[in-house]
């Protein structure tokens, strides 16, 4: 489904990512963990073509699209969906509207018409209860004063009414208690099928509990220095990020 | 030949009393005004004046489908055409009338012609403690081709009152009209008032609009601006507060296109301890249009304890648009919150690459976006159809597609 490869990407004269290669299939689930400032929202913002990065070296490969040449849109409407490790407040539209909004935009770029009100409103409903979301919440704001919980809760909404099929998920996790966390990885794991994958960003293995990564990559520096199974979050969870950091700053010093 | 010389030979046609005749003649010795006028810096009213207008009006009949498609659909409307009262309703607690003689302050010159030669407008007097669930919608319909009408009214509130309004100025034909339309509004102790203003006119209409509000103590007024249409448009909104813990509210939005002009000039005269102001203006900007904002906020020396909040933000989305803004504040107390905010900016690039990333295409995603940002001025109309009406205009001259009843 995506293959990275020696990808290089920055930020005017800052090179952020040093080369990445990832390889994703279908139906898989790939956690990249590492230490903050290691770039990971830096390469989720580049698969999901945020045009304040440079792409200076490398590909992003996408179902045999080439998605460095995509719009940000298309990309979407091609199935990448990123859920923003800090969402954007819109004030004055709400969360049904923006949603009615991107789901008709990315029927239209199906050729297909829009949705009638009734039939999306019932799939609202669905996915609010997937996500024990509650009434009320449609017609606030889209993010406009919402807890750092709820703004993560709402991009897993969008997320499953738009069904995409790479969902990167940035920093999730964070600002979430126990319960929501638990709401949130069911919602992951009853979305997920064997024709979609994930890749989830993490700093801490606390989500990876709920939801079982099949791949478990290490960012650091703006390479992935480690990869492995599931077990390997449980080993960086006990040994810490110096374990494998240190051996890495040994070898570029 | 021009506006001025259409007006002249109206007034030796028609009998008015020496005292406006008085008036008449101060305007005419000053005119109409012009960009050296401070007041009238970036706001030309030339082009306007030097065309033909037509005074006198036959006051046609309206049809009824007419009405209804302009109408928001309120039980209690007041309609008028071409000037002529031709509808008006029974309310318990409020009397209305026709146009009635009052006194008014005539600084300016088109306040002049207005209290020379107007003879049209509505005078509605409120009974104490009434409370009125529903508005008062008052339609003005121009039918004569490039008629030029004014109007002057009258709203008096009584103690405790409570009452709302919707205003309509409406050209049927597609000539250029011109409006020179006058309200004062007076609320007494504890009165709440909404007045809601539609300026949705055709594009060869033109509106100078004037509102006076003198509020006692405990009183709260709020007027809502909603600028869509019409070629010209200048509004004058002064408040004067007279009595403590008075709250004056202004709202306004201007989405303009083409050649339309804009300008909103507001006033309030903090004469009284303990008040409050707000206003929020915002402008979207496309095409050739042109807006104007000047915000002036008194505060005289015995008004202690005044919060005073004034906001314009602008989007100016063609290279051919252009904004002026101007706060002015003179604040005479000391102990007075005060804060005002002129921005002019472009879409937020964030929130940009945000709706792009869930599929929606840039031209749609900046549409919402401008939407959104001219929709926070309309969130505080409480006449529910107003708001309504307010998106959905929104949406149409932004061509945005969204479902209100989501
Ligand atoms: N928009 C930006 N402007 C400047 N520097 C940036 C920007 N985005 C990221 N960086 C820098 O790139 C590095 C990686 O950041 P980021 O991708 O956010 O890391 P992570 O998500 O792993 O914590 C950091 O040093 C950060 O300061
Ligand atoms: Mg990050």
């Amino acid at each position: 489904m995506l293959q990275i490869k020696n990808l290089k990407a920055g930020i005017e004269d800052n090179q952020i990512l040093k080369g990445i290669n990832l390889e994703v299939k279908a139906g898989e689930i790939h956690a990249i963990m590492g230490p903050n400032g290691s770039g990971k929202s830096t390469l989720s913002a580049v698969i999901a073509g945020n045009e304040d990065y440079e792409v200076e070296g490398g590909n992003i490969n996408f179902n045999g699209k080439n998605l460095l040449e995509l719009d940000p849109e298309e990309r979407a409407n091609n199935g990448v969906f990123l859920s923003f490790q800090y969402p954007v407040e819109i004030p004055g539209i709400s969360v049904s509207n923006f949603i009615k909004t991107s789901i008709t935009e990315k029927r239209k770029a199906q050729g297909l018409d829009p949705i009638p009100t009734k039939d999306l409103l019932k799939m609202m409903r669905e996915k609010m209860e997937l996500l024990s979301i509650k009434q009320g919440y449609l017609s606030r704001n889209m993010n406009e004063g919402f807890s750092g919980g709820e703004k993560k809760r709402n991009e897993i909404f969008q997320m499953a009414m738009l069904d995409p099929k790479l969902a990167i998920l940035d920093e999730t996790d964070s600002g979430l208690d126990i319960d929501a966390l638990r709401i949130v990885a069911n919602g992951v794991n009853k979305l997920r099928s064997a024709d979609n994958a994930t890749i989830i960003i993490t700093h801490y293995q606390r989500l990876l509990d709920y939801i079982v990564p099949d791949f478990v990559h290490v960012l650091y520096n703006g390479r992935i220095v480690k990869s492995g199974g599931a077990e390997l979050a449980h080993e960086l969870e006990e040994k810490g990020y110096d374990w494998v950091t240190n051996e890495e700053d040994k070898k570029w010093a | 030949m021009g506006l001025i010389e259409n007006l002249k030979s109206y007034s030796e046609g028609v009998q008015i009393s020496d005292e406006k005749k008085k008036v008449f003649t101060s305007f005419m010795s000053k005119g109409f005004p012009t960009t050296k006028d401070e007041e009238w810096k970036y706001t030309s009213l030339k082009k306007i004046v030097t065309k033909e207008y037509t005074i006198e009006n036959t006051g046609e009949i309206i049809d009824s489908s007419t009405v209804i498609k302009y109408s928001l659909g309120f039980e209690n409307r007041i309609i008028f055409s071409d000037g002529k009262l031709i509808g008006s309703p029974n309310i318990k607690g409020v009397s209305i009338n026709g146009f009635s003689n009052f006194e008014s302050n005539t600084t300016d010159s088109v306040l002049q012609l207005n209290k020379a030669l107007a003879q049209n407008g509505f005078t509605i007097t409120v009974d104490k403690n009434t409370v009125l669930e529903s508005p008062i919608e008052i339609l003005f319909f121009t039918n004569t081709e490039n008629n030029f009408s004014q109007y002057r009214n009258l709203i008096s509130v009584g103690d405790n009152a409570e009452v709302k309004f919707v205003e309509r100025i409406q050209t049927l034909n597609d000539s250029t009209s011109m409006v020179n339309n006058f309200t004062q509004i007076h609320c007494a102790k504890n009165t709440k008032v909404e007045y809601n203003k539609i300026q949705n006119n055709t594009p060869g209409s033109r509106l100078i609009d004037t509102v006076n509000v003198y509020q006692e103590q405990d009183s709260t007024c709020d007027i809502n601006t909603l600028i869509f249409g019409g070629s010209f448009t200048r509004n004058n909104l002064n408040f004067e507060q007279n009595g403590s813990n008075c709250e004056s509210n202004m709202n306004g939005v201007s989405i303009l296109n083409d050649n339309q002009l804009a300008d909103n000039h507001t006033f309030v005269d903090h004469k009284s301890a303990h008040c409050r102001s707000n206003e929020m203006y915002k402008g979207v900007y496309l095409g050739n249009s042109k807006g104007v904002f000047n915000g002036k906020i008194m505060v005289r020396p015995d008004a202690q304890k005044i919060d005073a909040f004034q906001s314009n933000n602008n989007l100016l989305l063609s290279d051919n648009s252009t904004i002026d803004s101007k706060p002015q504040l003179e604040i005479y107390a000391d102990d007075v919150k005060c804060s005002h905010g002129c921005t002019i900016g472009q879409l937020d690039e964030k929130a940009l690459f945000y709706m792009r990333s869930r599929g929606i295409g840039i031209e749609e995603a900046k549409a919402v976006l401008t939407y959104a940002f001219a929709s926070e001025a309309i969130e505080n109309i409480s006449v529910e159809e107003v708001k309504l009406l307010a998106q959905k205009l929104l949406a149409q001259k932004l061509n945005v597609d969204l479902d209100f009843s989501l």
